[in-house]
């Protein structure tokens, strides 16, 4: 399976390690600086590709802040909703009490593209991915998932999707795991949502057929036709 | 034959709003935001416990209440905005005669917002502090160096207000305004405020924000109405490099409204109205319990009544 992500180049290989890992955006906003919250001084640390690479390499998971938590969160937004911070490369999912369960997400290299309001359309526990045309095109790797690669550990969609629509129409956007991080390079994600397979399978577990999903403004891409 | 139809569907519709009337003594119109939801809720509850009378409250908006206040289909609206309608008071209340407004009001604000850490930490504390490149890039999220925030939803009449107020004080040089709906503004700041983000948005009270955050409105020159120039989109498609208006917002407020009839017809209740003297604070209150806390307005209402007996009774005075 890793031939078909090989191909995206040195880049597609860059983002793959670290959209996996929940850092995507460290590349999408080149030349920007990256951030990660440290909540033992409550301070923003500049993160930047090397580090995200030692942290990996030493620990093997994410640092602290990406990992999922129960954080304090003031919001008018009810419990259910889903509040996407691109730019902080968080996603919380509103609880009763004032408080979300945090994740870290990894945003596609070419950002989000938009911003609003959408909501969880349908969801699928090991979804089939279907490559886009202009990718079948051009890569005879991806030509062979045409009409579509079956759900399963190898699948870049990784163990569960959320369909996000607006109103009744899909958007093709996706909130979505991601089984091998390493191999992953879809530069057809512009728009989509990575989380680690774990995290994606606890949101899904939580998540209700018809939920709100506030994408907000911020972050590189996402201004992008705004 | 035609005319036998339409006089048979008139005395329908007649009969249909004679039944309606007969349910109720009187109807107040709801407006769909909460503190509106509240005190029409409020009215009711305080009203058939006082006065023993039967209150519907019905879901409309301030122009089709106006009309309703107009042709008696309606007696009471709890929040006439102003200077927004400013025309429909002119020509219900003043020249026709058949809107009263009352004398009391709660004043209302707009401007631009910033969180408390914003402001103490950030040291962003004035409108001209955005036109800082150093400040305002504070608040750039996507690395070209200048500042985002938030300046309302698209087609409301205050975006094109902020969008020409932004130029006329000089920080659309280095902010970059976003039109979002509401619920996209707000969460952001929900975001922005539980990472200890900075964020300076467009903001207008009473709202529940300044009750879910610590929220300070930057400081500008006040309102003069001889530098306010706005041209509104609607109107011009030169209306942005037409309009000018590098001074804060006209002061607003809201009043209640009731058809003037009712001074005859309920003296007691118009006194009521005409008593009711809710403060800010409690308008945000009503927003944030309805809007964060999710209570159901009519059960609010309960609430808000059994636990505030004192001011109802000096109401009815």
């Amino acid at each position: 399976m890793a031939e078909i992500w090989r191909l995206r180049g040195r880049r597609g290989w860059a983002a793959a390690l670290f959209i996996a890992v929940g850092l995507g955006a460290a590349l999408a906003q080149a030349g920007s600086t990256t951030q990660i919250f440290d909540p033992k001084t409550h301070k923003w640390i500049n993160y930047d590709r090397k580090k995200a690479r030692q942290y990996y390499a030493a620990h093997g998971q994410v640092p602290d802040a990406f990992r999922r938590q129960i954080v304090p969160f003031r919001t008018a937004e009810k419990p259910g909703t889903i509040i996407i911070d691109g730019n902080q490369h968080f996603l919380y999912l509103v609880l009763p009490g004032l408080k979300a369960v945090r994740y870290g997400i990894g945003v596609g290299r070419e950002g989000f593209g938009w911003a609003g309001i959408v909501r969880v359309g349908r969801t699928a526990e090991w979804p089939t991915w279907t490559p886009p045309a202009e990718m079948v095109a051009r890569d005879p790797n991806a030509a062979k998932y045409a009409n579509g690669m079956p759900g399963g550990p190898d699948n870049p969609l990784g163990a569960r999707a959320l369909y996000l629509y607006q109103g009744d129409q899909d958007t093709i956007y996706r909130i979505h795991g991601t089984p091998e991080p390493w191999t992953i390079g879809l530069d057809v994600s512009s728009g989509c949502i990575r989380m680690n397979n774990d995290d994606i399978v606890d949101l899904h577990s939580q998540v209700q057929v018809g939920a709100k999903v506030v994408v907000l403004m911020q972050g590189a891409a996402l201004y992008k036709g705004v | 034959m035609k005319a036998l139809w339409q006089s048979v569907c008139t005395v329908a519709v007649l009969s249909g709003g004679l039944l309606q009337a007969a349910a109720a003594d009187l109807v107040v119109a709801a407006p769909s935001w909460p503190s509106g939801q509240a005190s029409a809720n409020i009215m009711k509850v305080a009203l058939e416990k006082s006065l023993g009378i039967k209150v519907d409250v019905q879901d409309m908006g301030t122009l089709i209440a106006f009309t309703g206040l107009d042709t008696g289909a309606v007696d009471v609206y709890p929040e006439v905005w102003r200077p927004n309608f400013d025309t429909l008071v002119q020509r219900y209340v003043t020249d026709k005669g058949t809107i009263h407004l009352s004398p009391r009001n709660v004043p209302a604000t707009q401007g631009l917002c910033v969180t408390k850490k914003t402001y103490d930490e950030f040291g962003v504390r004035d409108v001209a502090d955005l036109k800082d490149p150093a400040k305002a890039k504070v608040f750039d999220t996507d690395g070209d160096g200048k500042g985002e925030m938030w300046i309302g939803a698209t087609g409301w009449l205050s975006t094109d207000v902020e969008r020409v107020r932004a130029k006329s004080y000089g920080y659309d040089a280095t902010m970059t305004l976003l039109e979002m709906p509401e619920e996209v503004g707000m969460s952001a700041v929900d975001a922005a405020a539980a990472t200890d983000k900075p964020i300076v948005f467009y903001c207008y009270s009473p709202h529940h924000v300044f009750q879910l955050h610590e929220i300070k409105q930057l400081s500008e020159p006040a309102f003069d109405p001889a530098k306010w120039k706005i041209v509104l989109q609607a109107d011009d498609p030169m209306w942005l490099s037409k309009s000018e208006a590098p001074v804060a917002w006209k002061p607003s407020s809201f009043s209640v409204a009731y058809a003037a009839a009712l001074q005859k017809r309920l003296p007691q209740v118009a006194k009521f109205l005409d008593n009711i003297d809710f403060s800010t604070d409690e308008v945000t209150a009503m927003s944030y319990a309805l809007e964060v806390e999710r209570q159901d307005p009519a059960e609010y209402a309960k609430q808000w009544v059994s636990t505030h007996e004192d001011r109802i009774k000096a109401w009815l005075r």
